[in-house]
């Protein structure tokens, strides 16, 4: 991490977002279906940001939003799909087909060793040995040795310092102390391994509130603090709501009819079509939509209907 | 548990009690990715032969969870309720290369007859055909797991647009994401490394092992209704077939009614074809 001192890391997405540089390593938080910084990587595509190069563990939705927006070109991440819920990732996949995206495909676990390498200030660090996989091939960079103590064959892999990690989570104080809830993913270490990072929250709260609930991740690793209730849908951020089904199946369905429908339909739409997280918000149904996400946790029942929504056809 | 009005189990209800019986009592487990059948198979062990599994629910983290019903998607927070503690992701990554994880469950979009995994592409590196969403931790956990039980719920040949016969169980894989026992050039063995590799497969189908010497897939029992004929028709290689291949024992009611209590979803019927969910069979 940098050290980030100042005690004063309120901003706003806009200018969070334009620190971010083209070319950049980014370490996305949150995973699969669950609190992934959606509005910040819309922020990102509306920005124009090219170039980037995302690592990371199972990702969905975000990652291939980040592709159809232009914003990545490589993807060294373990998965990048929407699993048994709705297959293959339309975007990524499509990119990656036409070589418009270069895959890195990588393993969860050379992720989190590499990202420690990281926090440890280390250049490289070893591992178990690994052998045998095609994996192997694309990352030329792990390399086989032998333990100088042990003669024991290890694998080694060189450490990945992201240039910005960008993380969804529940609450900040102004100063950029941040709670977040379980499940943790991989989030904490992102922002530790990472050069700077912005955070975005559904509240931010003050210092007093912070000292009563603990925080998880400390401010000096924090470069900026964006207040952006629902900034993770259409994914989940437990315990607040879960994820938008509806929406997401819908993003899906654009997604594989092609390019220049995504791009119309979706894009056009959610994206480019609005000015800021605010109108996005109000766009994809306003409160009474995001108040029915909220609901989950009223019986098992609601859960499971909320777990089964679809976008109707037609 | 009541087992009134448990009448008949389905192909899923099979495979999930297939891919139970290979958890032993105390084993640790862990699973992430894309994983509504293993969820109900380690669940079900959980609740039946194996109360002292250790068991990690996804990449949450959550120790021991109990839910009450089984997500869509393995990173929904349903995975937590009941566990204790959540732990951190590097964890269970730090404990398999311990070589303290006894056990996890992989699938393939192509499975080889050494039981290598393919997840990442078909086609080639260079030509990619379908990019597939990729292995997440399989690749090396593949290398220091315990064992890993292979499952498929598309063991089948279907035609494809250009005419083709494709299949799911092929001769070799296009691209390797998850060494089986051996590579064309090299053994497991030969590479020193610190897991077993797969010792199971349990397909729609029927279930197979490994045979000894030469580490291709053999087949040991057979579903109900399936015939050694229509594994070949279905399977891109020459499985082993011996005199000991026996039917598949089928699951207990209670087994049925407590996956039905585990998975009010189905989320453990996704991907199977219709016309397999459709069979009933009788116990």
């Amino acid at each position: 991490m940098g050290i980030h001192s100042s005690r004063e890391k309120l901003c706003s997405l806009t200018e969070a977002v334009s620190r971010i540089e083209n070319g950049s390593i980014v370490a996305v938080g949150g995973n699969l279906s669950a609190r992934e910084p959606m509005a910040i990587i819309r922020e990102m595509i509306r920005q124009g940001k090219r170039d980037m190069h995302s690592i990371g563990g199972a990702h969905g939705v975000d990652i291939d939003l980040l592709c159809a927006g232009g914003v990545l070109k490589k993807v060294q991440n373990s998965y990048v799909g929407f699993e048994a819920d709705f297959g293959l990732a339309p975007n990524y996949r499509r990119m990656v087909q036409e070589k418009k995206v270069i895959p890195l495909d990588t393993d969860c676990v050379a992720v989190l060793v590499q990202l420690r390498a990281s926090v440890f200030g280390l250049p490289f660090m070893p591992m178990k040995l690994v052998s045998g996989t095609d994996i192997l091939k694309l990352h030329p960079e792990y390399v086989t040795m032998s333990c100088p103590y042990t003669g024991e064959k290890v694998t080694l892999v060189p450490a990945v310092r992201p240039d910005w990690a960008i993380i969804h989570a529940h609450k900040s104080d102004p100063r950029g102390n941040v709670k977040l809830y379980p499940p943790y993913f991989a989030d904490l270490l992102a922002v530790e391994a990472s050069k700077n990072s912005i955070i975005s929250v559904e509240e931010i709260v003050s210092e007093e509130e912070m000292n009563e609930i603990g925080a998880t991740i400390p401010y000096y690793e924090v470069t900026a603090v964006v207040e952006l209730p629902y900034g993770a849908h259409p994914t989940s951020c437990y315990p607040d709501y879960t994820y938008d089904r509806v929406h997401l199946s819908e993003y899906v369905s654009l997604g594989n009819r092609g390019e220049e429908v995504f791009k119309n339909e979706y894009l056009g739409k959610f994206v480019y079509g609005v000015k800021d997280h605010e109108e996005y918000l109000e766009l994809v149904g306003g409160e009474k939509r995001l108040g029915e996400l909220k609901k989950w946790n009223e019986s098992d029942e609601t859960w499971q209907r909320l777990l089964k929504e679809e976008v109707s056809a037609g | 548990m009541t087992v009134a009005g448990i009448e008949y189990y389905t192909i899923d209800e099979l495979m999930a009690v297939c891919m139970a019986r290979t958890i032993k009592d105390g084993d640790t487990i862990f699973n992430g990715v894309a994983v509504p059948l293993p969820f109900t198979a380690i669940m079900l062990a959980f609740k039946t032969h194996a109360p002292n599994a250790v068991f990690w629910g996804g990449l949450l983290a959550g120790l021991n969870p109990d839910p009450p019903f089984l997500p869509p998607t393995s990173g929904d927070s349903v995975m937590l309720h009941g566990a204790n503690p959540v732990l951190h992701l590097h964890q269970i990554f730090d404990l398999a290369m311990r070589g303290e994880l006894d056990r996890i469950f992989f699938s393939g979009a192509q499975i080889d007859k050494f039981g290598n995994l393919n997840n990442t592409l078909i086609g080639s590196e260079d030509n990619i055909k379908i990019k597939l969403p990729g292995g997440a931790g399989s690749s090396h956990i593949g290398c220091f797991a315990g064992n890993f039980t292979i499952w498929s719920v598309r063991h089948e040949a279907r035609i494809s647009k250009k005419g083709d016969k494709v299949y799911t169980l092929v001769d070799s894989v296009d691209f390797i994401t998850t060494l089986g026992h051996r590579t064309n050039m090299m053994t497991r063995d030969e590479m020193n490394l610190s897991g077993g590799g797969p010792d199971r497969v349990i397909t729609n189908l029927g279930t197979f092992d490994f045979d000894p010497e030469t580490k291709v897939m053999r087949l040991k029992t057979l579903h109900p209704g399936v015939s050694v004929e229509d594994i070949k028709a279905n399977t891109g290689f020459e499985p082993v077939v011996d005199n000991r291949v026996s039917e598949t024992p089928p699951p207990t009611r209670e087994e049925v009614a407590i996956i039905r209590k585990l998975d009010p979803m189905e989320t453990r019927k996704s991907g199977f074809s219709k016309e397999a969910l459709e069979k009933k069979y009788d116990f």
